[in-house]
């Protein structure tokens, strides 16, 4: 929870800092609902990329969402659509790992969604008034501070804890040198074909032997990525 | 600001899109294959180490020069390799950073 403040206050400076609008700092929160693709739009902008290649960074980076959303299909199998819709909408990195945890303590269908709801809601409210508060604070914090620096932290602090195993290793480790080895590419392209790179070549590394800890990659959301959904 | 704006609006929908892929295609005796399943779990660590190498080596697509980012992250990445803990790494990675900047590096 505390994450979700810090990554919500990040986002909202960092949309200051590059002079975009204050209002599309919670407008992306509320509609996108995830960070670090929302880090990445921004980027991406940043370097004069056109839209088609931001947003497809970000839908790159966000497809991991498709692996919590199934994981959730049994959860929430017997829920109505609707709320289906908008436990769809609430679904974060934090929220999947804690209803893919815990879910199995509320057999009950209705105690269910709304045990469900209790957990996925508060942290996208936290997200978003985080993000509003970031985007007030951002101006005044002088430039000195330089603080594009919370990009690269957030991501360190999010990532490398949640490594655990060889394949992620591998993706990590081909990702960060594809982008550095094309990084004359213009509008950020880099970033885009270094993260498809490296989860392409990583697929095919073996999955034993994980490295401080002995999850199985991929059978449940990975707990705890991600400060703010990102 | 138009182009930042459509660019979220689109993103959202995508995004929007693909939680619910799963919610509402699988669920039943349908599940996603092993080599998918395993592909997407490697999408968030490549990405964010995409974006890592891209806003802590380069500045600007040029090479950014060593200094009190470099030093700072790599105490941040020791620290969450060790502590396995994301308070810990934002707290010791900014601490170290300003400590740097005010050092004048």
């Amino acid at each position: 929870m505390p994450g979700a403040v810090v990554f919500g206050l990040a986002f909202g400076a960092l949309i200051s800092e590059v002079g975009l609008p204050l209002w599309l700092a919670p407008y992306a929160s509320s509609t996108v609902t995830a960070g670090a693709s929302q880090i990445a739009i921004v980027e991406a902008l940043r370097q004069g990329a056109p839209a088609l290649i931001a947003i497809a960074t970000a839908l790159v980076i966000n497809a991991r969402l498709a692996l919590y959303s199934a994981a959730m299909a049994p959860i929430f199998a017997a829920f109505p659509r609707r709320w289906k819709a908008v436990l769809a909408y609430l679904m974060t990195d934090q929220s999947a790992a804690v209803s893919a945890f815990e879910a199995h303590r509320w057999p009950d269908p209705v105690r269910r969604r709304w045990f469900i709801l209790g957990v996925s809601g508060p942290f996208v409210a936290i997200w978003i008034a985080g993000t509003a508060a970031g985007a007030i604070l951002g101006p005044v914090i002088p430039d000195a501070w330089q603080i594009g620096f919370i990009v690269p932290l957030m991501f360190i602090a999010v990532m490398v804890p949640a490594i655990r195993s060889w394949p992620a290793v591998a993706a990590a480790g081909i990702a960060a040198t594809v982008v550095l080895i094309l990084k004359d590419l213009p509008y950020g392209l880099n970033v885009l074909i270094g993260a498809l790179v490296g989860i392409a070549i990583a697929s095919f590394v073996p999955d034993r032997a994980a490295p401080g800890g002995s999850a199985e990659p991929g059978r449940s959301p990975e707990p705890g990525p991600e400060g703010g959904q990102s | 600001m138009m182009t930042a704006f459509i660019v979220f609006t689109v993103a959202a929908a995508g995004t929007y899109l693909i939680r619910l892929s799963g919610i509402a295609l699988l669920g039943g005796d349908r599940e996603l294959s092993p080599r998918v399943r395993k592909a997407l779990s490697l999408v968030a660590p490549a990405a964010m180490a995409a974006i890592i190498a891209n806003s802590l080596f380069l500045d600007g697509g040029q090479w950014r020069a060593f200094g009190a980012w470099h030093l700072a992250a790599a105490v941040a990445v020791g620290v969450a390799l060790w502590k396995r803990s994301m308070g810990w790494t934002l707290s010791a990675g900014a601490a170290v950073f300003a400590a740097l900047l005010l050092a004048g590096l």
